[in-house]
């Protein structure tokens, strides 16, 4: 089962991550605990996330003894927070300036002070059906993250902490691999002559709107060995890939595609 | 040798994650922005090594194809009623979802030359 697979997986590369990049901590002269606060909040974040259930024995000891006794409780107390409201979140967020934070990843009990819900649909000018049912739900604030339309970039709920990530860091846009479409569909108006910029426009538009308008923004992340058509039939080839779909995360390593245009 | 990764495994879940956890750690001082890329390349690197080594994973897709584009070998489709067959009967429908997928090899290709 391709989800159950996902904390193995995530955990082995945050460990394979936090003990390849040791040494560029050292050589930057950073401290080691900020190499494990970093993990830490890594951790959270994947967590909070719930893109898989993340269960504490299901940790295998990581291979180097200092990060492990510091993550261990961690794991723990992150674990006891599903039913009531966390109390450690809470402080975290004290001790961290407020951020733009990722929809994604954002629960109500992450970035909002635990009031009651009303408190917390009001604070949120987003009045999609699902998402002020989920707000309102009782128990766990976090059943589901408030799925908050996010294509890139910082949220835009995060407006008033004032806090805009430094120029130097914007995730997605600042990575050309990375597909834009926004980029291709504000250029395109400029570009009138190029053909087909009619049906490109009112086609990306319609996609943007989407992207926006959609309650969770499902997508894959992957490779292509081969991508064919006949007619309107497609078939592709996919490797290694990261689907994320109705909030969960699953992994592939091959995917056969047949979809019909 | 870490640019011969991909980056646009950073937009997933556990990506997102970390360039958040980092972003929080430029704001408050504790790190430099170089360094935070570093991380990212090692991000890079782990996971797609991760990736090919252990998940070992099939899945069938089966949808209607709504928007596809190629540019600059990315391949972008939209799919709608998409459902992902499992291994063991797992199936994963999603009314629409967006496929993003890079060509393979040629990230790893592109930093040996």
């Amino acid at each position: 089962m391709s989800n159950k697979i996902v904390p193995t997986i995530y955990r082995t590369v945050i460990d394979d991550v936090i003990a390849s990049i040791k040494h560029e901590f050292e050589e930057y002269g950073v401290a080691e605990d900020v190499l494990a606060e970093l993990q830490h909040k890594w951790e959270d974040k994947v967590i909070a996330s719930r893109v898989a259930e993340f269960e504490p024995p299901a940790v295998p000891a990581p291979h180097f003894p200092p990060h492990a006794m510091q993550m261990m409780p961690q794991y723990a107390a992150v674990h006891h927070t599903y039913a009531p409201p966390p109390p450690p979140q809470i402080a975290q967020q004290s001790q961290v300036k407020s951020e733009p934070v990722d929809g994604r990843f954002m629960s109500a009990a992450y970035t909002l002070p635990p009031l009651p819900g009303p408190k917390i649909n009001g604070a949120r000018p987003n009045p999609g059906g699902q998402t002020s049912v989920l707000s309102f739900a009782p128990g766990p604030p976090q059943g589901r993250a408030p799925t908050i339309p996010q294509v890139d970039g910082p949220s835009e709920d995060s407006d008033d902490s004032a806090t805009p990530p430094p120029a130097t860091f914007a995730p997605r846009t600042s990575h050309p691999s990375l597909p834009q479409p926004q980029a291709s569909s504000s250029s395109a108006p400029a570009d009138s002559e190029a053909i087909n910029s009619d049906l490109d426009d009112s086609d990306t538009e319609d996609e943007d709107l989407e992207d926006g308008a959609g309650a969770n923004t499902d997508i894959v992340f992957c490779t292509y060995d081969k991508v064919a058509r006949v007619k309107s039939k497609w078939k592709c080839i996919l490797k290694d890939g990261m689907i994320h779909a109705n909030g969960k995360d699953y992994l592939f390593s091959r995917c056969t595609g047949c979809v019909a245009g | 040798m870490a640019s011969a990764y991909y980056e646009f495994y950073r937009g997933s879940s556990i990506g997102m994650a970390l360039t958040d956890s980092l972003d929080e750690l430029i704001t408050s001082g504790a790190i430099t922005p170089q360094l935070a890329m570093k991380v990212l390349q090692q991000f890079d690197k782990s996971l797609a090594d991760t990736m090919v080594k252990q998940v070992k994973a099939k899945t069938t897709l089966k949808g209607h194809l709504k928007t596809y584009r190629l540019c600059d070998d990315v391949w972008t489709f939209i799919v709608k009623q998409a459902s992902f067959k499992m291994e063991q009967n797992e199936m994963i429908t999603t009314p629409r979802i967006k496929i993003i997928a890079c060509k393979n090899g040629d990230a790893i290709e592109a930093g040996k030359k």
